[in-house]
């Protein structure tokens, strides 16, 4: 079973650091992003590339705290850490000439101040109001401030903002969007073809290889592996919580050893592709025709479905409907240690979706990893 | 029912003549028993004389017997204000209305609901709504949001438990006592109607709003922007053309301002549905106008403690934290607050002070919620000169010029978290530079999502622009006294300072 093994997909972001690197030496930018709204087409139409970094790592962690205090959240602390030119060689992190700020947390929010002071890393900031009302006058603030981050960021390319580009870049990224959702269904049968592990390294990739290679890759990929067979049937779970960075996996693949997790809630997995399944607004996909700064306020106002938007009322609709749909048996929600958006919701999350439930509230570090598997296999037993 | 006139009619307000019978002691600090012996001095007519809601009295055709705030600090203690007992307070006659006015807040809310009002609670923006809210003599403002005192008042941890149960446990900024006190239905009415602002703002405080949000009757969320105070890359450090200003000079972007107005208007409406009735422009002047002269006054009571060393810090930051809504009654606040300004300057003019010349000069940032940890430090031979307690959007003037919800908007875009940490950083570095700061403190949360990025980007600016040493510690959850190891940091701080004096 598999798609992409973690190896694999290591080595592939391994080559396209490469990639960058040979595209930086012929004078294209590298724009860096950490959430899920960050508008990877509006960079591209920019004229820049754009990357989602998530490589996380207790080591990183730690030497954040130089610049950090240690209770910002361990994605803040691992990304300022791997971005410092002078922290250890890291092929992938040395490429980056910008960051692309979105606030999908005030966390996020306020640590491009840091890279700009401390790393003298040129930022980017986009703000997504926080409201998930989208009132005709949020959107249009937030469409002023796509237009405004647009022309920053082909400033600093060199370039010219291309409207018409951004179109065929809607275009290019749905495809993928909808690969991956034809994908992310087989998570869901009786035996699953799919796992979390297969759709968290697509993810990654889509957020750093052009829409056309990932699309190639997908497509690659192609047929879908052949269903388990001969095994019993194993707990369904759903997993639930803050971005699961690159070299974060244990989690994932100690739930993967015995259960199926065949639904989530995570903007580093299928919420990143999925449609908004609250009966309101706006289509899932850009609208592919029509202004297409217009259709990708509309598409980053609502999607991913954030827990951090206020009222965070469809998080918990999708999540029942999710597990509905999915005929889970159990929920794990696994946060980062600070990462209030979701640990504040741990409470409202499990009222909501009444089934047996499990919080695993953690940083990088791998020292109570023995604990939190004892833990684990009692709350897998139980199902 | 006495039917005394109002404070500023009797000729008593801070303005006029001393309060017949009174006569301010020396300034000094003085501790709870002080305090005591001090009000057993204090005429019953002045006790009698100074009561909250007048104006809804008055109207109901006279005083009612329970609108008195006037009261000895045993009355306080008595009913779970324990943390008195270990503060130090300013002895004048004026601190001692400040401190009746503020610990009667709860009660006064009460009293609203009795007296037909609307309460309104406004959560998260800390200073704008309330401008609105008030113009309405029909609703009555609160935050909520200053329910993280009580756990330190109280030295209890009865509400951090409640939120606890409620999904918010340690780790976490002590605003989530706001939502141990939903939970509870008992520290402040059921509000009418809650007007919740997240948006760029904290993780923690937009956290306890959400799950507060069920304990809610009527919930409005509104947004909230971002102000952008650097050019297109951060590294340009320049503000773009068509950048506006606030009255207070702070730079933003007018789209801003339009968003915040469009947000606004939200509210506006809501508030008339409370109010059964439609507001007019001259209502909301009228209101724009007094909240200018709370903070007007505020602003002077800081200079008078921070430039003039005649008030102490404990009662600054209670009167800067007025600003935001005058704890539930703006009349008697303004008139309280003219009382203190008079008593300040009565003191400067007679050279009088309530912490000595030599006094060590130190800068605070982010308001401590142990109030203890400013006790302390002024016990240690130090006077606060300069403070950005994050609520910078209070002490704003607002420009009556300008039509009222686009002043009130512009205003807030004052806000100490809606920016950057570095303009947090520059408002408090102008202050010291001013008063001749000689360290600086910052006072923190653990688990507080602006504590977490803001403290060594602030504590870096003020090393090198000022070259001070700084101090940054987290305080620690309600106890009866500071811990050995803090007040030991504390301690050899304040003696970095002082050896930097040679």
């Amino acid at each position: 079973m598999g798609i992409l093994s973690h190896a694999a997909f290591l080595a592939r972001l391994e080559a396209r650091a490469h990639e960058l690197a040979a595209l930086r030496s012929r004078g294209r930018r590298v724009v860096a992003c950490v959430s899920g709204h960050a508008p990877h087409e509006l960079v591209r139409a920019a004229g820049a590339i754009p990357v989602r970094l998530l490589a996380g790592g207790q080591p990183a962690e730690t030497r954040g705290e130089r610049w950090l205090r240690s209770d910002a959240c361990a994605v803040c602390l691992s990304t300022v850490a791997n971005l410092d030119p002078a922290g250890p060689a890291d092929t992938f992190h040395a490429q980056v000439d910008a960051f692309l700020s979105v606030n999908a947390c005030d966390l996020l929010r306020r640590m491009p101040e840091s890279l700009n002071r401390y790393l003298q890393l040129p930022v980017f900031e986009l703000y997504l109001p926080r409201g998930s009302e989208a009132l005709p006058s949020r959107l249009a603030a937030f469409r002023r401030e796509l237009a405004r981050v647009a022309a920053e960021v082909a400033a600093f390319a060199g370039t010219a903002f291309d409207p018409e580009r951004l179109g065929r870049e809607i275009a290019a990224a749905n495809q993928v969007r909808r690969r991956l959702r034809e994908f992310d269904a087989g998570r869901r049968a009786d035996r699953p073809e799919v796992s979390l592990s297969d759709i968290l390294n697509l993810v990654a990739l889509a957020g750093v290889l052009e829409p056309e290679a990932m699309f190639k890759l997908l497509s690659a990929t192609g047929e879908r592996p052949e269903p388990r067979t001969g095994s019993r049937p194993r707990p369904r779970l759903m997993l639930c919580g803050s971005e699961i960075a690159w070299q974060d996996r244990w989690l994932v693949e100690l739930l993967e050893e015995r259960a199926d997790i065949v639904t989530d809630l995570l903007d580093t997995a299928s919420l990143w592709f999925a449609e908004d399944c609250v009966p309101r607004r706006f289509e899932a996909d850009c609208p592919e025709q029509g202004d297409p700064l217009d259709a990708l306020a509309r598409h980053y106002y609502s999607f991913p479905t954030a827990v951090w938007r206020r009222p965070s009322d469809a998080v918990f609709a999708l999540a029942r409907q999710r597990a509905a749909e999915a005929r889970v048996d159990g929920v794990v929600l696994k946060t980062l240690l600070y990462c209030d958006p979701w640990s504040f919701e741990s409470a409202r999350l499990k009222a909501a979706l009444e089934r047996p439930f499990l919080h695993i509230d953690g940083t990088y570090s791998s020292e109570n990893r023995e604990q939190l598997r004892t833990r684990v296999e009692a709350f897998l037993e139980e199902l | 029912m006495t039917g005394l006139p109002a404070p500023r009619q009797a000729g008593l307000s801070a303005c006029g003549p001393a309060p017949a019978g009174w006569q301010d002691p020396p300034a000094a600090r003085v501790d709870f028993d002080e305090w005591a012996g001090l009000f057993e001095a204090v005429p019953g007519e002045l006790v009698e004389r100074y009561r909250y809601y007048r104006r809804d009295q008055l109207a109901s055709g006279g005083l009612r017997p329970w609108s008195t705030y006037l009261f000895p600090p045993q009355s306080f203690a008595v009913y779970g204000a324990r943390h008195l007992a270990r503060l130090r307070f300013d002895n004048s006659l004026a601190a001692l209305r400040l401190w009746g006015f503020v610990q009667s807040e709860s009660e006064r809310l009460f009293r609203a609901r009795q007296l037909g009002r609307r309460v309104v609670a406004t959560m998260g923006d800390l200073g704008a709504l309330p401008v609105l809210v008030n113009s309405f003599p029909e609703l009555v403002a609160f935050y909520p949001d200053c329910t993280w005192w009580t756990p330190f008042a109280m030295e209890s941890t009865v509400l951090l438990d409640a939120a606890a149960r409620e999904g918010i446990g340690e780790a976490t900024c002590f605003s989530r006592a706001a939502l141990g006190a939903f939970a509870k239905h008992a520290y402040f009415p059921d509000p009418d109607l809650v007007i919740a602002s997240s948006g760029a703002s904290c993780d923690d405080f937009a956290g306890v709003e959400q799950l507060a949000a069920g304990h809610a009757r009527s919930v409005l969320w509104l947004e909230e922007p971002l102000r952008r105070d650097c050019g297109a890359s951060c590294t340009q450090g320049t503000a773009r053309p068509g950048v506006s200003r606030t009255a207070g000079g702070v730079p933003y972007e007018p789209a801003a301002r339009e968003l915040l107005v469009r947000e606004y208007e939200r509210a506006l409406g809501r508030l008339e549905e409370r109010a059964g009735r439609r507001i007019g422009e001259d209502e909301l002047r009228a209101g724009i106008r007094r909240a200018n002269t709370v903070r007007a006054l505020a602003r002077r009571v800081r200079e008078l403690a921070y430039a003039d060393a005649a008030l102490p810090a404990l009662e600054t930051m209670l009167v800067e934290f007025g600003c935001l809504h005058g704890y539930s009654d703006f009349e008697e606040w303004q008139d309280i607050l003219e009382q203190l300004v008079a008593t300040g300057a009565a003191r400067r003019d007679r050279g009088e002070r309530v912490r000595p010349p030599d006094a060590l000069r130190v800068g605070w940032v982010s308001p401590p919620a142990d109030p203890l940890f400013l006790v302390h430090v002024e016990d240690r031979g130090a006077r606060v000169v300069a403070s950005e307690y994050v609520i910078n959007q209070a002490l704003e003037p607002i420009d009556e010029t300008k039509p009222p919800l686009e002043a009130v908007a512009e205003s807030f875009l004052a806000a100490s978290l809606i920016g950057s940490s570095r303009a947090r950083a520059a408002t408090v570095i102008a202050e010291a530079r001013r008063n001749r700061a000689e360290g600086f403190i910052i006072s923190g949360i653990l688990g507080g999502s602006h504590c977490a990025m803001e403290t060594r980007l602030i504590a870096d600016s003020v090393r090198e622009e000022l070259g001070l040493p700084v101090l940054d510690f987290d305080v620690p959850p309600p106890a009866r006294e500071i811990n050995r190891q803090l007040a030991t940091r504390i301690d050899a701080f304040l003696e970095v300072v002082r050896e930097r004096r040679g």
